[in-house]
C-alpha cells in the first residue's frame, strides 16, 4: 500500500485525480460529439418510443380497471388445467398463469373478470389443493376508476411541481425547459417499454414513474449545475466531471436495482424496478447526451447571453 | 498518528457527525421499544375499501367507524383499523378497513358484516319491541349525566309509536328488569356452549339488573325473543348437532368454550351436505371473564336496567344510562352506545369495492424475502462504488451511511406507528437511491479538490454539491406532497416514506457524510 500511495505521489497528482482522469479519459468519447448530434439521437429515441406508446400502450393492472386476481402459491401445476377445473365448477371462465422465482416460490394466477365472484372461486381451488396459499384480490370497476383517475393525478401533478421548482431554481428557459423535457422523454420512454414487455399499469408502476422524476431531476440538475456555475477551465472539462460523477450514480442504482429484482419475489417490486432500470437507462441518455447536447449549445450561442442580460433587469 | 487521533476524536465531535449517532441510537431505540408494524400486503389480513350507497357527512361516517368497529370487534381482540377517506374526484368518502392476522373465513365474515346493515334490537322479558328502523337518536345526544353521579352516562333516542306502545304494554310496573340491545345477534341459531357459559347464562346476578330472580334468565330472554336455542355440550357428535340444528330449522350453529376440533367437524359436515347453516366458533380470550365473554358471542350491549316505569307519564324521549370506573371510561361508553343506537337507523348500506386479502404465512415469507432483497442491494452498491473508486474507504462509508439511513426511516415509523406496506418500501429503496447518488456527488466534488486543497475550494466544491442536493430533495418533496393529498388509501405510503427519507437525508445523513467523506479523503 505504502509503495503505491508513494508512486502516485510521484506523479504529481492525488490518488483521488488520478482515479477521476482515468475515468474520464474512458468516457472522452462523449466530449468528442457534436451538439447537434447529442441533441438528435435522443430525440429519435423519444419519437420512437412515443410512436410505441400510441401504438402499443400499456394495458391497465386489475387495481386500475377492476377485476378478480387470484394468485396460489405454493402450487405446482398445469395453469391450462387449473383454469379449465374452476370453469368446470364454478362456470367462471379464468384466464391462468403461472409463475416462478429465482428463490423457488411457484405458483398460478388467475384472473377472472369484475363482478366474479371470488368466494366461489377460492373454494373450488380450497377443495382441490388444500395445501395452497390463495390470495384473492378483487376490485369494483367504481374503486378502478377511482385509482386510475387519483394516479394520472399525481403523476401530472407530481410533473407540474417539479417544474415549477425546475424553473424557480434555474430562473433560466432553456436549462430548465431542458430537464422537464428529459423528465418527460424518461417517462414515456419507460412507459413505452412497458407497453411492449406486457407490464400492466398499476399503482405500483405509477409509483415508479413517480420516483424516476426523483432520478431524472438528480442527475439533470447535477449537470445544469456544474455547467452553468463550472469553475473548471472549459465546458468540456465540466461536462467530463459531471459525466463521470453521473455514469458512477446510474451503474450503482443500476445494480442495486438489477440485484432487488433478481432477488425479490413479490409481482409489486419486480415491476417497480423494471420500469425503474428502464427509465434509468433513458434517463442515463437523455441527461448526459441530449440535456448535456443542449447545453453545450446553448452556452456556447448568443442566446444564452441574451436570456441572462434580460433576466439580470 | 497523534494529529490523525486528534482529528478522528474532532471529527466525532462534529455536531452533524453527533446529530447522525444521536438519531441512530434514537432509531434502534425507538425499533425496539415500538417495533415494526406491517401493512396487510406484507403482514398478512384483509384490506377492504368500502363506499357507502350515497354520500354521507360527518357525523354519519363517525358512526358508521365506531359501529363497524364494535362489530367486527366481536371476532375477538384483532388489529383493525378503520378510517374513512375522502376521495376529492367525487366528493365521496370511501372507508378503508384493515384486519391483520385473520383466516380466509374470518375475512369472508368481515366482508359479509361491513356489506349487512347492522340490525338493532331491543328487547324485554323475551320480547323484542323495537328494530332500528323504531330508533331515532338525535345526533350528539350523548353525554356524562352529572346529576346520577360523577361518572355517570346517558345517550337519548325516542323510538316509534308502535314501539313504543309495545313496550308500554310488556314493561309496565317492572321497574328494575333488565332491557338488552343486540347489534346484529345470532338470531335463529343453535348454540352449543361449554358447561361454565350454560351456567353462566343463568345467573341472575350477571344478567338480570336489580330484578334479580324475578326476571326471566337472558337464557330463556333469547331463546324467546330472538330464537336462540342453548344447549350444553355433552359430548354430543358432530353429526348430533347438526341434525339438532336441521330439525329445529335453524340458520346457524355457534360453538362456544367447546373443543376447535368440533367446529372443524360441525363444519365439513355442513359442508359436505351442502346445508345453508353458517358455523361460527368463539373462545375465550386471556383475561375474558364470562360475562363478557357471552356479550361478545350474543353482541349483547348492556343489559340496563328499566330506570322508569313506562305506563306512567308519557315520556317522547327516552334514554339510556350507566355507569364506569371513571368519567374517561364513562364517556367511551357512551359514545360506544351512541353509535350502537346509531348504527341501527343509519340508513347507510356499504358496498365492498376492493378486497385483498394476503395469509399471514405468506405475510412471514414477505417480511424475510424484503429483508434478503434489502441487504442483496446494499451488497451491490457495496461492490460498485468499489469497483468504481477501488477503495474501501469510499465504498463501506457510503454503504453504511445508505444502512443508517434505512435505520433511522425504520425508526421513525416505528415511533409514528406507521405500516409498513409495499408501496412505503418502495419508498425507502427510492430514497435510499438517491441517498447513494448524492453520496456519490458529495464524494466526486471532494476528490475532484484535493490536490490544490486549500479549505476555501473544498467549502466551495461542498456547497456546489449540496446546492444539486438540496434543489433535487425541493423538487422531490414538492412532487411527493401532491401524492400524499390528492390520493386515497395505496400510494400514500410511498409518499410518506420518500419525503421521510429524503428529509433524514439532508438535514442527517447527508451532512454527516460530508464530514466523514472529507475526513477520510483529505487526510488518508
Amino acid at each position: 500500500m505504502a509503495s503505491k500511495k508513494k508512486v502516485r505521489e510521484k506523479e504529481g497528482l492525488s490518488s483521488g485525480e488520478r482515479f477521476l482522469n482515468e475515468k474520464r479519459r474512458r468516457l472522452s468519447f462523449l466530449v468528442k460529439m457534436e451538439p447537434k448530434k447529442m441533441i438528435l439521437y435522443p430525440l429519435i429515441v423519444f419519437l420512437i418510443a412515443a410512436l410505441v406508446l400510441a401504438v402499443h400502450p400499456p394495458e391497465k393492472g386489475i387495481d386500475l380497471k377492476g377485476g378478480v386476481v387470484i394468485t396460489i402459491y405454493n402450487l405446482n401445476a398445469n395453469p391450462g388445467y387449473v383454469a379449465s377445473y374452476v370453469h368446470q365448477k364454478t362456470g367462471i371462465s379464468v384466464h391462468a398463469e403461472s409463475f416462478k422465482y429465482l428463490s423457488g416460490t411457484a405458483g398460478i394466477r388467475l384472473y377472472a373478470p369484475a363482478g366474479s365472484n371470488s368466494d366461489a372461486i377460492v373454494s373450488a381451488l380450497k377443495e382441490k389443493y388444500p395445501n395452497a396459499e390463495i390470495t384473492p384480490m378483487t376490485v369494483d370497476p367504481t374503486f378502478g376508476r377511482i385509482a386510475q383517475k387519483q394516479g394520472i393525478k399525481a403523476i401530472i401533478y407530481a410533473f407540474l411541481g417539479m417544474a415549477v421548482v425546475v424553473f424557480l431554481f434555474f430562473r433560466d428557459l432553456v436549462p430548465s425547459g431542458t430537464i422537464i423535457f428529459s423528465a418527460f422523454s424518461d417517462m414515456v420512454i419507460a412507459l413505452a417499454t412497458m407497453g411492449l414487455l406486457g407490464i400492466n399499469l398499476t399503482t405500483a408502476t405509477i409509483a415508479a414513474l413517480l420516483m424516476l422524476i426523483g432520478y431524472t431531476v438528480d442527475s439533470n440538475i447535477l449537470l445544469t449545475t456544474r455547467l452553468l456555475k463550472r469553475k473548471e477551465d472549459t465546458v468540456e472539462d465540466a461536462y467530463l466531471s459531471a459525466v463521470s460523477t453521473g455514469f458512477t450514480m446510474s451503474t450503482t442504482t443500476l445494480g442495486a436495482l438489477f440485484v432487488l429484482w433478481l432477488v425479490s419475489t413479490s409481482e409489486v417490486i419486480d415491476n417497480i424496478t423494471i420500469v425503474l432500470i428502464f427509465g434509468l437507462l433513458a434517463d442515463f441518455m437523455n441527461t448526459w447526451v441530449l440535456n448535456a447536447g443542449v447545453l453545450r449549445w446553448y452556452i456556447s450561442s448568443p442566446l444564452h447571453f441574451n436570456i441572462k442580460l434580460r433576466r439580470g433587469k | 498518528m497523534a494529529r490523525r487521533r486528534k482529528s478522528l476524536k474532532k471529527l466525532l465531535l462534529n455536531w452533524r457527525v453527533l446529530l447522525l449517532i444521536l438519531f441512530l441510537v434514537g432509531s434502534l431505540a425507538s425499533i425496539a421499544a415500538y417495533g415494526l408494524t406491517y401493512g396487510i400486503d406484507i403482514g398478512g389480513g384483509v384490506a377492504l375499501i368500502a363506499k357507502p350507497d350515497h354520500p354521507v357527512s360527518g357525523d354519519t361516517v363517525n358512526g358508521i367507524i365506531t359501529s363497524l368497529q364494535n362489530r367486527i370487534n366481536t371476532f375477538g381482540i384483532k388489529d383493525i383499523s378503520i378510517e374513512a377517506q375522502h376521495e376529492s374526484e367525487t366528493g365521496e368518502t370511501l372507508f378503508v378497513i384493515k384486519v391483520a392476522n385473520v383466516t380466509l373465513e374470518e375475512a369472508k365474515q368481515i366482508k359479509d358484516i361491513i356489506e349487512s346493515q347492522g340490525v338493532l334490537y331491543l328487547e324485554f322479558d323475551g320480547t323484542v319491541f323495537a328494530t332500528g328502523s323504531d330508533v331515532t337518536v338525535p345526533s350528539g345526544q350523548y353525554g356524562l349525566d352529572l346529576q346520577k353521579g360523577p361518572t355517570a352516562w346517558r345517550v337519548g333516542f325516542q323510538l316509534s309509536d308502535k314501539a313504543q306502545n309495545k313496550f308500554k304494554k310488556i314493561a309496565a310496573h317492572k321497574v328494575g328488569w333488565p332491557v338488552d340491545i343486540f347489534l346484529d345477534p345470532p338470531v335463529n341459531s343453535l348454540m352449543v356452549v361449554s358447561h361454565q357459559v350454560y351456567q353462566e347464562l343463568q345467573d341472575v346476578q350477571a344478567f338480570n339488573g336489580q330484578a334479580g330472580a324475578q326476571a326471566p334468565t337472558l337464557l330463556e330472554r333469547i331463546e324467546k325473543g330472538l330464537n336462540i336455542t342453548v344447549v350444553p355440550y355433552t359430548n354430543q357428535t358432530p353429526e348430533e348437532i347438526v341434525n339438532n340444528a336441521t330439525a329445529l330449522n335453524k340458520t346457524a350453529i355457534i360453538l362456544a368454550d367447546v373443543p376447535k376440533n368440533l367446529y372443524s367437524n360441525v363444519s365439513s359436515i355442513v359442508k359436505n351436505g351442502n346445508l345453508k347453516i353458517a358455523v361460527s366458533y368463539y373462545t375465550p380470550q386471556n383475561g375474558e371473564s364470562y360475562p363478557s365473554f357471552i356479550r361478545r358471542i350474543l353482541h349483547l350491549y348492556g343489559p340496563y336496567s328499566l330506570a322508569f316505569d313506562p305506563a306512567e307519564g308519557n315520556q317522547a324521549q327516552l334514554e339510556i344510562t350507566g355507569g364506569a370506573a371513571t368519567k374517561e371510561a364513562a364517556l367511551q361508553e357512551a359514545k360506544m352506545m351512541y353509535a350502537v343506537l346509531r348504527s341501527g337507523s343509519l340508513a347507510v348500506k356499504l358496498h365492498v369495492i376492493s378486497e385483498q386479502y394476503i395469509s399471514p404465512t405468506l405475510g412471514q415469507n414477505f417480511k424475510k424475502q424484503a429483508g434478503i432483497a434489502g441487504l442483496g442491494a446494499l451488497i451491490a452498491v457495496l461492490l460498485i462504488v468499489y469497483l468504481h473508486y477501488r477503495r474501501w474507504k469510499i465504498a463501506i462509508p457510503v454503504t453504511s451511511t445508505s444502512l443508517f439511513e434505512v435505520t433511522i426511516i425504520l425508526g421513525i415509523a416505528a415511533l409514528i406507528h406507521w405500516n409498513l406496506d409495499l408501496p412505503s418500501i418502495a419508498g425507502i429503496i427510492a430514497a435510499i437511491g438517491t441517498g447513494v447518488d448524492q453520496q456519490i456527488v458529495i464524494t466526486d466534488e471532494l476528490l475532484g479538490g484535493i490536490s490544490s486543497a486549500t479549505r476555501r475550494s473544498t467549502f466551495r466544491r461542498i456547497a456546489r454539491a449540496f446546492f444539486v442536493i438540496f434543489a433535487s430533495a425541493t423538487t422531490t418533496i414538492v412532487a411527493m406532497s401532491f401524492l400524499l393529498i390528492y390520493f386515497v388509501g395505496t400510494l400514500k405510503g410511498f409518499a410518506v416514506t420518500t419525503i421521510l427519507g429524503v428529509l433524514i437525508g439532508i438535514l442527517v445523513t447527508r451532512p454527516a457524510y460530508a464530514e466523514i467523506a472529507k475526513y477520510l479523503l483529505t487526510e488518508g
